[in-house]
């Protein structure tokens, strides 16, 4: 059950931020689950929020939405030249990681806040760390090169001005989920800071799951296997069975 | 309209799918093959996991080498002995190649294996196959009858113990060479997702010296066998086995190989040959390539415990 590890910390976390003041801040999502059906191609889900307290300050407010989805095990190849041909040589596998990372500020998040802060909440693309590393060859590129392919899937995002904006104190965040997303449970997270500080959170979690005939398919492929397997064989013979009937007389 | 396949996790358009399998269908209508050889390598250049291409194109083979032995077994055209000791041999071979390739996923060398495989049996196939039409078209040309090897060659294989009478064959030959080619055909259907047929066709004419007419029949029938326990073991073993391409790639392949066995038709023998002897050996080409250059990107990430 490791899928529920991370929220848990993470609201253990947010505990930390001064409690008096989180109705600062009020968020929601467009819809709490996203359902894969047959056709489905990708989709947006929309974050949105309020500043409560308008700023009295000098100090502006800034925005972070982090949206991650369920940690998984994942192994990165290198190739090499060996003996005229390439082929998959060192390797690192990393537990832990998000399968789906997006990150939208109002600005850079370098520029928002001190390196431990950001350190700590693993906000922005270049501080998601594993729980966890196996491998015989130096991690550092691995990781990197695993970020670096995720975002060319669109799995992960960072989007430095990704905040928009409605008025002086309402915002909103479109994030894209593509069609390769995995199934589980996701977090809207959206950090407000002042000044450098924290000064208010809030995490929403919000479901992504396979419906209908897809869901039974994979469900049945992974539960029923010899079963399922079976069916596959029996579904092919009839409809070879069928086409040579169907086409018999007219060949 | 895009089509979400549950196995291989990602949208698919329908249309393209449907298209593949016709196309796919068409050749192996025509050239009397059932198409793994290609139908796999084209699904990996579409994206599909090569995992998820190599035990669905099995599934595709059961039913495309089922509407095609139906054909052959109404004209007689099968030695059923042969094809059941065949498929001793290739039913263990399944159960071999199913887990060496569950091993090479764990080791991440999968795409490796499959392509280099590739290379190497189309390359060899594929020549075998230029050299012989080649040599065909020549002698038509020149008005020569195409010079045909006695039946009554005699070689190694009549030296070995265990000998069977096979009537449709009219052979009596020792099962162990057959039960081999069996096993060898089973492993290269697990890991590769071919049905074999390129390779069975030409080993039971020159190997093991079958007649023509029961070789097609025969070799269809194993391969329904075969193809059909990969289906099997790889939903078990690797849970690879998408219905949902499947259905779409079945039902292009029928209607497409149809079409391609009445195309077939108005062609000669050698022409054929020929023509699939250069596409075999494109596919190789493309593979070698990919093997050889320098990838545009070094790494490669998997998700989830292989």
């Amino acid at each position: 059950m490791k899928a529920q590890v991370f929220p848990s910390l993470l609201i253990a976390f947010l505990a930390l931020v001064p409690a008096a003041r989180a109705e600062d801040l009020v968020s929601g999502l467009s819809q709490d689950s996203i359902e894969i059906t047959s056709n489905y191609a990708g989709s947006t889900i929309v974050v949105f929020g309020a500043i409560e307290r308008p700023t009295t300050s000098a100090a502006k407010h800034d925005i972070v939405v982090i949206v991650r989805g369920p940690p998984s095990s994942m192994t990165v190849r290198k190739r090499d030249h060996v003996a005229g041909i390439w082929i998959n040589n060192e390797q690192a596998t990393f537990y832990g990681m998000p399968t789906y990372y997006f990150a939208a500020s109002t600005r850079p998040i370098d520029e928002i806040a001190g390196r431990d802060l950001l350190d700590r909440y693993a906000l922005g693309l270049k501080r998601l760390e594993p729980s966890s590393v196996r491998t015989q060859a130096p991690a550092e590129p691995f990781r990197l090169a695993l970020i670096r392919r995720k975002q060319e899937n669109g799995l992960y995002a960072e989007i430095p001005n990704g905040v928009e904006f409605l008025s002086e104190t309402l915002f909103r965040v479109r994030v894209p989920v593509p069609a390769e997303v995995a199934r589980g449970e996701y977090t809207a997270e959206v950090y407000l800071f002042e000044g450098g500080n924290m000064i208010s959170a809030q995490v929403t979690p919000f479901y992504i799951d396979q419906t209908g005939l897809e869901r039974q398919l994979f469900n049945f492929a992974h539960e029923w296997p010899f079963i399922y397997g079976t069916s596959a064989v029996a579904m092919a013979l009839m409809l070879g069975w069928l086409s040579s009937l169907f086409f018999r007389q007219s060949l | 309209m895009e089509i979400y396949l549950p196995i291989a996790e990602m949208s698919v358009h329908w249309l393209v799918i449907l298209g593949m399998g016709a196309a796919v269908g068409l050749l192996s209508g025509m050239f009397g093959v059932g198409g793994g050889f290609l139908l796999t390598p084209i699904l990996v250049f579409y994206g599909i996991p090569s995992e998820v291409a190599v035990a669905t194109t099995a599934s595709h083979l059961t039913a495309s080498s089922m509407s095609g032995a139906i054909s052959q077994w109404r004209n007689r055209a099968v030695d059923f002995k042969m094809a059941f000791v065949m498929l001793a041999g290739g039913l263990v071979g399944t159960f071999a190649g199913v887990w060496l390739f569950a091993y090479l996923r764990r080791a991440g060398q999968v795409d490796l294996v499959v392509s280099a495989g590739y290379v190497l049996l189309l390359g060899t196939v594929g020549g075998l196959m230029l050299n012989e039409s080649m040599r065909a078209l020549r002698a038509y040309r020149l008005g020569q009858p195409a010079r045909s090897s006695g039946r009554s060659h005699h070689s190694w294989i009549h030296g070995l113990p265990l000998k069977v009478r096979f009537r449709e064959s009219r052979l009596y030959i020792s099962v162990i060479p057959p039960a081999i080619l069996g096993f060898f055909v089973g492993v290269l259907s697990a890991i590769m997702g071919v049905g074999g047929g390129f390779i069975l066709v030409p080993a039971m004419i020159y190997l093991l010296r079958m007649p023509t007419n029961v070789v097609m029949g025969t070799s269809l029938v194993q391969i329904i066998f075969v193809t059909a326990s990969t289906t099997i073991l790889q939903a078990i073993h690797n849970y690879t086995v998408d219905a949902m391409l499947a259905v779409f790639l079945i039902a292009g392949g029928v209607v497409g190989a149809q079409y391609g066995v009445r195309f077939g038709a108005r062609l000669r023998g050698e022409q054929l040959r020929l023509l699939l002897a250069l596409l075999v050996l494109a596919v190789a080409g493309r593979l070698l390539f990919g093997l050889v250059a320098r990838p545009d990107e070094l790494y490669s990430v998997v998700t989830g415990t292989p």
